[in-house]
C-alpha cells in the first residue's frame, strides 16, 4: 500500500518502523551518540524509519540529529504528520530523507517494513492488507447506538462498536453507511449530520481506512441481524467504560464534541 | 515553490554542495510555511554560537560547513557565545570548554561572519532599515528589528539563518508579508516607564497572548526599553513583532478598532513578577540580557559611583558587547569594582550551572531561561534592588 506525502528532505530509504506516539524533542529525547530514545517506550533510532507526529522543544534538536549522523546512528528516514523547523532542519543538514503530510501516523505500527521515497513524496507499507470501511454513530436523544460483536467475529471479536462495515466495490462511503445501518439494525436514516475526515486504524496486519458518519434519528427501535449479539443506547461518556473497537471514542468525541 | 533558474541551479548542485545544502534547507522551510518564492535579504544574524547549547553535533556541523567552503554573501553577525573570549577564567570556564568555544568562533569567522558575539547587533555593526528583508535568529534581536526598526524577518533558527546568509535569500512567508504584520490584539499598558517595568510588561503580555502581534497604547519606549520589551515577550511567549502607538514606524498604518483589548496594569505585573521570582537569596547577579547599551552602562556606573560592594558572597557580572565595552572605559572602571564587565557572552548561554545555583537578574528573558537552560533558581528585580543585596 503506497501513501502520498510531501518531500521535506530528499533521498530514499527502506527499513522497519520505530514509532513514537508523542511529539518528539531530539534534545533530551534522543542520545546523539548512541541513538537511544529516552522517552516513551524507548528503542533506538539508528537505521530505523522513525515515525512520530511532529517535532517540538529546543532548536538545538537539529544538531542532535547531526550528531546522530556523525556517529552513524541516524534514522534511515523520518516520517512526520506535520513537519516543523527543528526536525526539518536536522533532517536536511544531516541528509536524512524525510516526508510529512501523510494521512496519519496510525497507518504504521512498530516493526512494519516500509520504503520511503522522499523525492517522490511517497511511503510504501509492505505486508499489510488494506480495507475501506464505514463507521456510523446513530444518535437518538443524545444517546449513541452501540453493537456488540460476537466472540467469533473476524475483526475486533467481543468488542462494542458503532454501526460499521466494509465498503463494497464501486460503493460510495455514504451509501455503504446507510446500507450497513439498514442491514444491521433495520433503521432507515436520511442524510448524514456530520462527516469527518477518514481515520486510520490498525489491527495486526490489517489497515482500516474508516469513514466516520453521524446520523441523528427522532425515534428508532433497532432489530439486529446475526452480525451482532446485542445493542444498547448509551451516553457518549459511558463509552469510556466499554471495551470498544479502536478509536470509537475518538470518532464519537469529534462528532459530538 | 516558484524558483528562478538561478535558484534551481543552486538546488541542483551546480554551484557546489555547500550552497546546494543551504538551498535545500531554505526551500524545505519555505515549503513547510507555505512560501511561494524566495526573497533577497540584506543581512543575517545567527544564533547557535555557544558550545553549551550546540554541543559536539553543532561543532561538527560547522566544521563540515567550513570544509565544504561555505561563505556568507550578506553582512552577518553572531550571537553571544559561552564565555568572554579573553576573560573566561574569571567565569569559572574549563579549558576543554574554552578550546571548543574558541574553535566555534573561529569557524563562524572563516565563513565571513562578523564575530562580535552580541545579541544587540542592531545598535552596533548590523543595523537594518525600514522595509529591509533580513534573516535573523535570536528572538529578542529579531523582534527589535521587526518592531522598532520595521525591518522584516521571521523567527529563524540557527542553521536556517546561516543557510539564508550563504544564499543571500530566505523563504518569503510570515512576517515578510504585509498581511501578517497587522496587529492582532491591543494592549493598554499602565506601567511606571522604568526599564524593569518593561521587563514585567513583556512577561505579562507573553503570558497573556502567547503569540500574535500586539499593538501597545500608553508606552513610549526608547532603544533600551524596546530591547527589554522585545526580549521579554519573545521569551515568555513567542512574539516576534509588536507595534507601539506613536512610536514604532508601522504603528500608524493600522486601524485597530474592533480588536480585542487587554489591559496590563498592577495586578498583571504582580503576577508576572511572581512567576519570575523563585528564590530570595542568590549567588550571582547577572545584568545585560540583552547586552547592556552605552546608556545603560553609564546609568549603572553613575549609580555605583562612590559605593562599595561589601557582600563578598555574591558575584556580579555585567554583560555587553566588546564594542560597547571599548566605548565607555570610565564606566567600566567603576563597574569593575563590583564585578567583571564581560563581552561576547551572557548568563544564559554561559555554562553557569557548573558554578551557581541561584541567580538574580533584571531581565524577564533571563528570568525565563535561567531555570530551564541553566538549572538556576531565579530572582528578577530592578537593578537598584539587586545592588542593595551587595552594598
Amino acid at each position: 500500500m503506497i501513501f502520498k506525502g510531501r518531500m521535506i528532505s530528499s533521498g530514499k530509504a527502506e527499513g522497519t518502523v520505530l514509532k513514537l506516539d508523542e511529539p518528539l524533542s531530539f534534545l533530551g529525547g534522543v542520545d546523539g551518540a548512541t541513538g537511544e530514545v529516552r522517552v516513551g517506550n524507548g528503542g533506538n533510532v539508528a537505521g530505523k524509519i522513525l515515525v512520530f507526529p511532529k517535532g517540538k522543544g529546543s532548536t538545538v534538536g537539529s544538531f542532535v540529529m547531526y550528531d546522530l549522523m556523525v556517529h552513524g546512528k541516524q534514522p534511515a528516514a523520518v516520517i512526520n504528520e506535520s513537519a516543523e523547523t527543528i526536525v526539518a532542519t536536522g533532517a536536511v543538514i544531516s541528509s536524512i530523507p524525510m516526508i510529512d503530510s501523510i494521512p496519519s501516523i496510525n497507518i504504521f505500527e512498530d516493526g512494519d517494513r516500509v520504503t520511503v521515497d522522499a523525492d517522490a513524496g511517497t511511503v510504501e507499507v509492505h505486508d499489510v492488507q488494506y480495507r475501506e470501511v464505514v463507521s456510523s454513530a446513530v444518535v437518538m436523544d443524545g444517546r449513541v447506538l452501540i453493537l456488540k460483536r460476537p466472540e467469533t467475529n473476524r475483526s475486533f471479536p467481543g468488542k462494542w462498536s458503532l454501526v460499521a462495515g466494509k465498503i463494497e466495490e464501486g460503493e460510495k462511503p455514504i451509501e455503504a453507511a446507510k446500507r450497513e445501518i439498514k442491514e444491521e439494525t433495520q433503521i432507515d436514516v436520511a442524510g448524514s449530520d456530520a462527516v469527518l475526515r477518514p481515520i486510520y486504524v490498525r489491527e495486526g496486519n490489517v489497515l482500516f481506512k474508516v469513514y466516520p458518519f453521524l446520523f441523528r434519528v427522532a425515534y428508532a427501535d433497532p432489530i439486529i441481524n446475526e452480525e451482532n449479539e446485542g445493542f444498547e443506547w448509551i451516553e457518549p461518556e459511558e463509552l469510556l467504560n466499554r471495551d470498544t473497537v479502536t478509536d470509537t471514542c475518538t470518532v464519537v468525541k469529534q462528532m459530538l464534541g | 515553490m516558484d524558483l528562478t533558474r538561478e535558484e534551481e541551479s543552486i538546488l541542483n548542485g551546480e554551484q557546489g554542495e555547500g550552497r546546494q545544502k543551504a538551498m535545500e534547507l531554505v526551500t524545505a522551510l519555505g515549503k513547510i510555511y507555505g512560501a511561494e518564492d524566495l526573497i533577497d535579504i540584506t543581512s543575517a544574524h545567527l544564533s547557535g554560537a555557544s558550545y553549551k547549547t550546540i554541543g559536539d553535533g553543532g561543532l561538527k556541523y560547522l566544521e563540515d560547513m567550513v570544509a565544504g567552503g561555505a561563505k556568507v554573501s550578506v553582512p552577518s553577525t553572531l550571537n553571544p557565545v559561552g564565555m568572554d573570549r579573553t576573560r573566561w577564567k574569571e567565569m569559572h570556564i574549563t579549558e576543554h570548554f574554552a578550546e571548543k568555544q574558541l574553535r566555534i568562533i573561529e569557524l563562524y569567522g572563516s565563513m565571513g561572519i562578523k564575530t562580535t558575539c552580541s545579541c544587540t547587533p542592531y545598535i552596533g555593526p548590523n543595523v537594518p532599515t525600514l522595509g529591509d528583508h533580513v534573516a535573523w535568529a535570536e528572538s529578542s534581536a529579531l523582534s527589535f528589528v521587526n518592531s522598532f526598526i520595521g525591518a522584516r524577518t521571521n523567527r529563524e533558527g540557527g542553521p536556517g539563518a546561516l543557510a539564508a546568509a550563504i544564499l543571500g535569500k530566505t523563504a518569503n512567508y510570515g512576517l515578510h508579508l504585509d498581511e501578517n504584520r497587522k496587529p492582532t490584539v491591543v494592549i493598554d499598558a499602565d506601567i511606571d516607564g522604568s526599564i524593569f517595568s518593561y521587563s514585567l510588561l513583556g512577561q505579562a503580555v507573553g503570558m497573556a497572548i502567547g503569540s500574535g502581534v500586539p499593538y501597545f497604547r500608553g508606552i513610549s519606549p526608547e532603544v533600551e526599553e524596546a530591547k527589554t520589551l522585545s526580549a521579554a515577550m519573545a521569551a515568555s511567549g513567542s512574539v516576534a513583532l509588536y507595534h507601539a502607538e506613536g512610536v514604532t514606524p508601522e504603528a500608524g498604518n493600522y486601524d485597530v478598532s474592533g480588536l480585542e483589548v487587554i489591559h496590563i496594569g498592577e495586578d498583571e505585573l504582580k503576577a508576572a513578577y511572581d512567576k519570575l521570582n523563585t528564590v530570595d537569596d542568590i549567588q550571582l547577579i547577572a545584568l545585560g540580557c540583552p547586552h547592556l547599551t552605552e546608556k545603560e552602562m553609564h546609568q549603572i556606573a553613575s549609580f555605583l559611583k562612590g559605593k562599595k560592594k561589601v557582600n563578598k558572597d555574591i558575584e556580579i557580572w555585567f554583560c555587553t558587547s566588546a564594542e560597547v565595552r571599548d566605548k565607555c572605559p570610565e564606566d567600566v572602571k567603576i563597574m569593575e569594582e563590583f564585578g567583571p564587565v564581560l563581552a561576547d557572552t551572557c548568563m544564559v548561554v554561559a555554562p553557569i550551572e557548573g558554578t551557581f545555583e541561584r541567580t538574580g537578574t533584571n531581565s524577564a528573558k533571563a528570568g525565563n531561561y535561567l531555570p530551564t537552560l541553566c538549572s538556576q533558581k531565579a530572582m528578577c528585580r530592578d537593578i537598584t534592588k539587586l545592588m542593595e543585596l551587595v552594598m
